[in-house]
């Protein structure tokens, strides 16, 4: 990839160099179709490794793995807002980064807006839930870094259930946990937690964010093409899932708290 | 925190932390923990003072001790190579990106190594968000320093076709949680990465000058030299304490610090000296204190320290 700008900040490489290619991908560029799935059923999602708490120098923290999408996310504050104009509500900041090796082509630093559109969709998906009104003049920072990523809808979806833990683990009020699931139209089947493979296949994919305990959805990403009855047949079987993800959450954060709490007895 | 925090702190005479008023719903432990770390916050200087002065550190290790080292090899799968290294709770996540290049003009046989770490506003409250940090510029000029003079990977090893084609290794590492002596932790995942790369079979066509890799050929691991630079670092603090891998609450209060790049056989690669490292420890006949430089201590130490990080860290593996 070229390298448009030189960057002083940063120990720069030759001006350009490109990702290298197989000859085997040349003639047959379109992979088959039977490396889908891998054995999952089409309502089932990969399995959720979730531990709150890795990064101590924050207020809150998770870490998320979802086969190979790896996600850390820590919560800084509620801070002062600095530079902006007086507000009665609080302030959600979400910065999303990718780390430069987490996608099959190197991600330079700074070339695409991929980042900043995640980070809109993850603030989206958590604004609802959380008691902003509780915190005025005051900013919470969730910064995101993506390790590895396997589709661009689980990673957001990944995400939103990694910010949400971390801010029940940094101790911000909020009205719900607010799970997140992806599925994909794939003709007449719904797909759910579709990798990278499997979505750039469908026909169009959704993420579904919701609050489980107060069946109410905070926000939907629907990109593709699909009849209004299968993005609700999506929307139906993600919210199923999300019920089972909540869960998983709910124990992890009961594991963790009763963990911190018997080491400070 | 460690529990010797209550038994440190009730021989305090200086500066009391305010009495907060609504305490009483905390258990007595509870109130002391809470009084300890305002008082760190408010004094952190006076804090590790009175720590040291019982010869052990904030978190109990001795003033030498090294804190533990995990580490762990190829667990992502998007990148040629790849390493976690936990350093105490310091976290580096370091991934191989290879990609092809023309060479440069007058090195036509050689490839690129390129390192950069990022110390992303996640991992400390220190760090902003936006462009490299001062810090994160300063690292990642010292780790491409230590990895290029030490040679841990011969340039003309990357030469796919002289003059036309070789690879470039991009070598990210990102700090997932940064709790003091990043270098240390970065160059040994950086490292241990290099040492999990694989690269595919290329081949050059002169015809087409297209570069091709093969999918059916085995991949290849990287030609490293058998020397690997290995990183320990030192700092001083009050021209008394030699504290060996400093953590993020010790780092800024320190007035020195050192840090000792080692090849294979003990053979210094770099050594960078921040300060004065002349310790008073001892005092002569008249009670004046006499002033040592530790400098050679501290390499014998990181000596040690390397053979230990290699044969249980790096080969454990």
């Amino acid at each position: 990839m070229a390298q448009n700008v030189f960057d002083r900040r940063r120990t720069n490489g030759p001006e350009e160099s490109t990702p290298f290619i197989y000859e085997e991908d040349i003639s047959n560029p379109v992979r088959p179709q039977e490396t889908c799935r891998k054995g999952r059923k089409p309502a089932d999602i990969r399995p959720i490794f979730l531990q709150p708490g890795l990064i101590n120098q924050a207020a809150g923290s998770a870490y998320i793995e979802m086969d190979r999408t790896k996600i850390a996310c820590a919560i800084y504050g509620p801070r002062q807002s600095k530079n902006v104009a007086f507000h009665e509500k609080g302030r959600l900041n979400v910065e999303v980064k990718f780390a430069p090796y987490s996608c099959l082509t190197r991600r330079a630093p700074m070339r695409d807006a991929e980042d900043r559109s995640v980070a809109m969709a993850l603030h989206q998906a958590l604004l609802a839930s959380v008691r902003l009104e509780s915190f005025p003049k005051a900013t919470i920072d969730i910064f995101i870094t993506v390790i590895e990523t396997d589709g661009m809808e689980g990673c957001v979806a990944a995400g939103s259930i990694a910010a949400s833990t971390a801010l029940a683990h940094a101790g911000i009020e909020v009205l719900g946990l607010v799970m997140s699931c992806s599925a994909a139209a794939m003709g007449s089947e719904v797909w759910l937690d579709p990798t990278d493979e499997e979505s750039r296949l469908s026909n169009g994919t959704l993420v579904l964010s919701c609050m489980p305990a107060l069946t109410t959805v905070t926000s939907v990403w629907q990109t593709g093409r699909m009849a209004p009855n299968q993005a609700l047949s999506c929307m139906v079987a993600s919210q199923n899932r999300c019920d089972d993800i909540h869960t998983i959450v709910a124990q992890a954060l009961l594991l963790d708290n009763s963990k911190s709490n018997q080491e400070n007895l | 925190m460690s529990s010797s925090t209550t038994s440190i702190l009730p021989s305090l005479s200086p500066p009391q932390p305010p009495q907060t008023q609504h305490l009483e719903h905390l258990s007595q432990e509870e109130q002391d923990k809470l009084k300890a770390s305002v008082f760190q916050r408010l004094h952190p200087k006076l804090y590790l003072e009175k720590y040291l002065e019982e010869e052990v550190r904030p978190d109990g290790r001795e003033l030498g001790g090294w804190r533990g080292v995990f580490l762990n090899v190829g667990s992502i799968s998007t990148a040629e190579g790849s390493a976690l290294v936990r350093m105490g709770d310091t976290t580096v996540v370091c991934g191989v990106k290879a990609e092809i290049a023309e060479p440069e003009l007058d090195r036509e046989g050689e490839g690129f190594l390129v390192p950069n770490l990022d110390l992303p506003a996640m991992c400390s409250p220190k760090f902003k968000p936006g462009p490299p940090s001062e810090e994160a510029q300063v690292l990642s000029e010292r780790l491409n320093q230590a990895l290029l003079t030490s040679n841990v990977l011969p340039l003309s090893s990357l030469c796919i076709e002289s003059g036309k084609a070789v690879w470039v290794l991009y070598m990210d590492a990102t700090c997932i949680n940064y709790d003091g002596n990043a270098f240390d932790a970065t160059l040994l995942a950086m490292v241990a990465a290099l040492r999990n790369t694989t690269l595919p079979q290329a081949k050059h066509d002169s015809e087409t000058h297209q570069t091709l890799c093969s999918r059916s050929k085995p991949r290849v691991p990287l030609q490293l030299a058998n020397s690997v630079p290995i990183a320990t670092s030192f700092g001083i603090f009050d021209s008394k304490y030699v504290l060996a891998d400093p953590t993020a609450f010790e780092e800024p209060l320190l007035d020195a610090s050192i840090s000792v790049v080692l090849g294979d056989g003990g053979e210094i690669i770099s050594l960078e000296q921040l300060g004065s490292v002349l310790v008073e420890d001892v005092q002569d006949g008249n009670g004046e204190w006499v002033k040592r430089d530790v400098l050679k201590e501290c390499i014998e130490a990181a000596r040690a320290r390397r053979d230990v990080l290699v044969k249980e860290v790096l080969n454990g593996k």
